[in-house]
């Protein structure tokens, strides 16, 4: 079981973080991921892997400004 | 304030500096003067947030954008018409001075990236990011937490189109992040003044917020 912003989410573990956004139809880019209060880095998107009881917390930002 | 300071509008340094203060809220001066916030990006949210910290007198802004002024940029950007193709940095701060003299204003014609963020806010108070593309602000948002996690990050999405102003909010996910706007509407969906303005708003308000020691939103 995974916390993803607030809400269960299963079938998520062991999936890259690259892999878990795609899934989601996340633009990569333009997301902040949070790993268990730390942030992700960018360039470990595909090292990262979702473990059980993680919790993620995905900031997302539109364009515009 | 010395007797030698020059004239403004023919009168004294003084008089027009404490003239100016007369109706910020108590107490609030000195301390916005003693602040240091710098701003990434001089568009729509970022020209507009500067021009509301320099009213009211904050001390030293720090202005960061590579852009120049165009034609698209004036429904929303405060920019002139007689400003166009000027680095929007150096026609900025050509205005903000106008509006008050006693501000001290840095320009910095630069793009921000993960490799310049540590040098580029190393002397800021609050760092407020005002861009307009969403992964400059991911990365800005990833890369200050790296660098700078102890100072306040101010932040804007989401303030297209002509949804309801009441849709626009700020959201303080965690310690020393602010978030700003409606969180979904995009920019292709046009932006405009006045709902750009009210995220400015949101962003300047909070951050005069955290100068005077007020951390909730």
């Amino acid at each position: 079981m995974v916390i993803v912003n607030g809400q269960t989410e299963t079938g998520i573990v062991g999936q890259t973080i690259t892999e878990f956004l795609t899934q989601r139809g996340a633009p990569l880019e333009n997301i902040v991921v949070e790993r268990n209060g730390d942030i992700v880095h960018r360039a470990d998107f595909d090292v990262t892997l979702v473990a059980e009881n993680d919790k993620l917390e995905l900031i997302s930002f539109v364009g515009g400004g | 304030m010395s007797e030698t300071q020059p004239e403004i509008q023919g009168l004294s340094y003084e008089a027009v500096y404490n003239g100016m203060k007369e109706r910020n809220v108590r107490d609030s001066t000195a301390k916005l003067a003693g602040a240091h916030v710098t701003i990434a990006g001089a568009g729509g949210l970022g020209s507009n947030i500067a021009i509301a910290l320099t009213r009211i007198g904050v001390g030293h802004l720090t202005l960061i954008d590579f852009d120049t002024v165009e034609l698209s940029n004036l429904n929303r950007q405060q920019f002139k018409l007689s400003q166009l193709d000027m680095p929007k940095v150096t026609a900025l701060k050509q205005n903000l001075q106008e509006f008050n003299p006693f501000v001290a204003i840095d320009t910095v014609q630069t793009k921000v990236t993960h490799e310049n963020v540590q040098d580029l806010f190393a002397g800021a108070d609050i760092i407020c990011e005002a861009f307009d593309n969403p992964a400059a602000k991911a990365m800005l948002l990833e890369a200050a937490t790296e660098f700078y996690p102890d100072k306040p990050l101010v932040m804007g999405t989401g303030m297209a189109g002509i949804h309801s102003s009441n849709t626009i909010t700020t959201k303080h996910p965690r310690p020393n992040l602010y978030i700003a706007g409606d969180g979904t509407s995009k920019g292709a969906e046009g932006l405009m003044a006045p709902r750009v303005m009210i995220c400015a708003g949101h962003e300047a308000n909070m951050i005069a917020r955290l100068i005077l020691g007020e951390t909730e939103i």
